[in-house]
């Protein structure tokens, strides 16, 4: 693992994420948007937190900023003890890599690659070389129910199916976040709860977090916490029983 | 990820072709045209590359190139030879007379008279009889090209293909009687007629309406002379224009580029192939990199760098510039070489034109990285959370 001077190895119980007083807008002048106005919030390891609210409300926008993929304009964001925004861009993009794994409401899978490829992405990025991360893709294939079918391409697969290889891609390189926006709006009910229940399941660990952006109240019960967005703000976070 | 980036490329097919295909061409193009051109203007100066022993060209001043002749006087030989430095020099004639086939056909041929005494000018390769054999009576020699095709003898059934010159036969030369006692291979000249080879006096014979009949005085200078320096004092001592072989060469090349189209009708066709190349490489590839701007998003929130994604897109666009050069430039040798058969113009492919011609391709696919490039490393990765 390549390790630089400014990112520290984080200890292991401390919050996944912590935001304090985020702020976020786009644009100028008559035309700026404030996406974010003030955002509190933490995740623990082993919790899976949900944002959920109305189209337009920064869920995006937050989750985005929590991945270190946009930069604040105010407040902090704190991954694993540490202000991703002190870093280098290229600092931030590696912490990135080895860190945090996504999930995306369209899949992303990239159709030319075999599956076990699409998989391995994040440790080739990483630079693990390519025998190691197949078969490391191979191993997480066979976490998500899917072993057998490594050099099968994502067009043969069904909605369902491509998100839990998409899920795989997530967790192969072992992240400590890992961030959904939309995993099951494209998927139909049955195949979305079955996909919510594998990624609770492989995602949430003792030492790793998960957060989903949503509005598809139908896996509001496989949440720990949900925090509810509006307006840029999170107007309440409840706990679920 | 590399690796990654060449399977995506090549997963693709449709457009993998598409450019692989116009760098193909256009590697034809930028080939083949020069290729051509450059054969055609060494066909322009044969007569002097053929001739090697000569390293002095005396002739009129008005003369223009290679394929110009305007005769001298028999007696303009001494006077060079009388020039200090010159270790020898002897008559050259070129003329162009009519030959009468055997079935009465008439066909234009170039007429070279060589030094009786020495034959200097004589053809480099005499693939049948000796250069020798010129001495004998009504002897002359043939190109090989000449005998198997415009001197040939018309076969009497029709269909049938001609039936090439050989030794012993006889041609009519201005009405003069010619002996064929040999097949030479000599370069084409730039209009393609046949060359027949005979000595200065028999030439002289073959062509009794001129009173002039050197047309350039082939020179050599002792050993220890530059050629440059005792060329100019034989334009100092006769008037004459003495040219080196460089400097004839180069004279003839001019002439053509000055009075042809030559170099602008070629050239043009390279730089058509050029901007076509460019044009349709840079536009498939392009096309080929924003169907993947989403997956090249994702690779950046996943944590892949700017240089890592550069380098993917490099890798992609040296790989098809090479199989597409290697295409055409096999394609282009394949042709060349089937022109090597025949009696046609022989097309030689230099390394120097290979190399330019793939400096020319590496340069399409480097512009066409770049404008793929720009717009990947612009990319936001956060467009990887829109639907």
């Amino acid at each position: 693992m390549h390790e630089t001077a400014n990112i520290q190895a984080p200890p292991v119980h401390a919050p996944v994420v912590v935001c304090q007083g985020l702020t976020k807008s786009y644009g100028s002048g008559e035309t700026r948007t404030q996406a974010l106005r003030g955002i509190d919030l933490s995740v623990s390891p082993g919790e899976l937190l949900m944002l959920v609210g109305p189209s337009g409300c920064g869920k995006t926008t937050l989750i985005s900023v929590i991945a270190g993929i946009l930069d604040q304009d105010g407040g902090t964001c704190q991954l694993f003890g540490q202000d991703v925004s002190r870093f280098s861009p290229r600092e931030r993009v590696r912490f990135r890599g080895k860190n945090i794994g996504f999930v995306f409401q369209a899949f992303n899978l990239v159709p030319t690659l075999t599956v076990a490829e699409n998989v391995a992405i994040p440790l080739l990025i990483n630079g693990t070389r390519r025998d190691e991360a197949l078969r490391r893709a191979t191993w997480q294939l066979e976490q998500v129910g899917l072993g057998g079918r490594e050099r099968d391409m994502p067009g043969q697969f069904s909605g369902g199916q491509q998100q839990r290889v998409a899920i795989a891609r997530a967790l192969v390189h072992d992240p400590r976040l890992v961030v959904c926006d939309e995993p099951t709006s494209a998927l139909d009910h049955k195949t979305g709860t079955k996909v919510l229940e594998m990624l609770k399941s492989l995602a949430v660990a003792d030492n790793r977090a998960l957060v989903i952006v949503t509005h598809d109240q139908r896996i509001f019960a496989y949440a720990d916490r949900i925090a509810h967005m509006d307006d840029g703000m999170i107007q309440e976070t409840v706990r679920q029983q | 990820m590399y690796k990654i980036a060449i399977t995506m490329l090549l997963g693709d097919k449709g457009k993998y072709l598409g450019i692989v295909s116009g760098i193909a061409l256009a590697s034809i193009l930028m080939i083949q045209q020069p290729s051509i051109l450059l054969t055609m203007l060494s066909h322009t100066y044969s007569l002097i590359t053929d001739i090697s022993l000569p390293d002095i060209w005396v002739m009129d001043p008005q003369v223009r190139s290679s394929e110009d002749s305007r005769a001298l006087l028999d007696t303009e030989v001494y006077r060079v030879r009388g020039v200090q430095g010159v270790q020898w020099a002897v008559p050259l004639h070129k003329g162009s007379q009519s030959v009468r086939l055997s079935n009465g056909e008439l066909e234009n041929a170039t007429i070279l008279g060589l030094d009786d005494a020495t034959l200097i000018g004589g053809p480099g390769e005499v693939a049948e009889g000796t250069l020798a054999d010129l001495r004998l009576p009504d002897a002359v020699i043939v190109d090989e090209s000449g005998a198997r095709n415009r001197l040939a003898r018309r076969s009497d059934i029709p269909g049938q293909p001609p039936i090439p010159l050989k030794v012993g036969d006889t041609l009519e030369i201005n009405e003069k009687r010619a002996v064929v006692v040999g097949i030479a291979r000599a370069t084409p000249t730039f209009r393609s007629d046949p060359i027949i080879y005979t000595t200065y006096n028999k030439a002289k014979n073959f062509n009794t309406s001129d009173r002039k009949m050197v047309t350039f005085v082939l020179a050599k200078a002792k050993p220890g002379e530059n050629p440059e320096d005792v060329a100019r004092r034989i334009t100092k001592a006769t008037g004459l224009a003495a040219l080196t072989v460089d400097q004839f060469k180069q004279k003839s090349l001019d002439f053509m580029f000055q009075h042809t189209g030559m170099l602008i009708n070629f050239g043009f066709v390279v730089v058509v192939g050029f901007v076509v190349g460019t044009a349709v490489t840079g536009q498939i590839f392009y096309n080929f990199t924003l169907d993947n701007l989403r997956y090249f998003g994702v690779f950046k929130a996943m944590g892949a760098t700017n240089r890592l994604l550069l380098g993917m897109i490099l890798l992609q666009a040296l790989l098809v510039g090479l199989i597409g050069f290697g295409i055409g430039a096999g394609l282009t040798s394949l042709f060349a070489l089937s022109t090597h058969s025949g009696d046609n113009i022989k097309l030689e492919l230099g390394l120097p034109l290979l190399a330019g011609s793939g400096a020319a391709v590496l340069l399409i696919v480097l512009v066409a990285a770049f404008i793929s490039a720009r717009k990947v490393l612009k990319l936001e990765p956060a467009v990887v959370f829109k639907s």
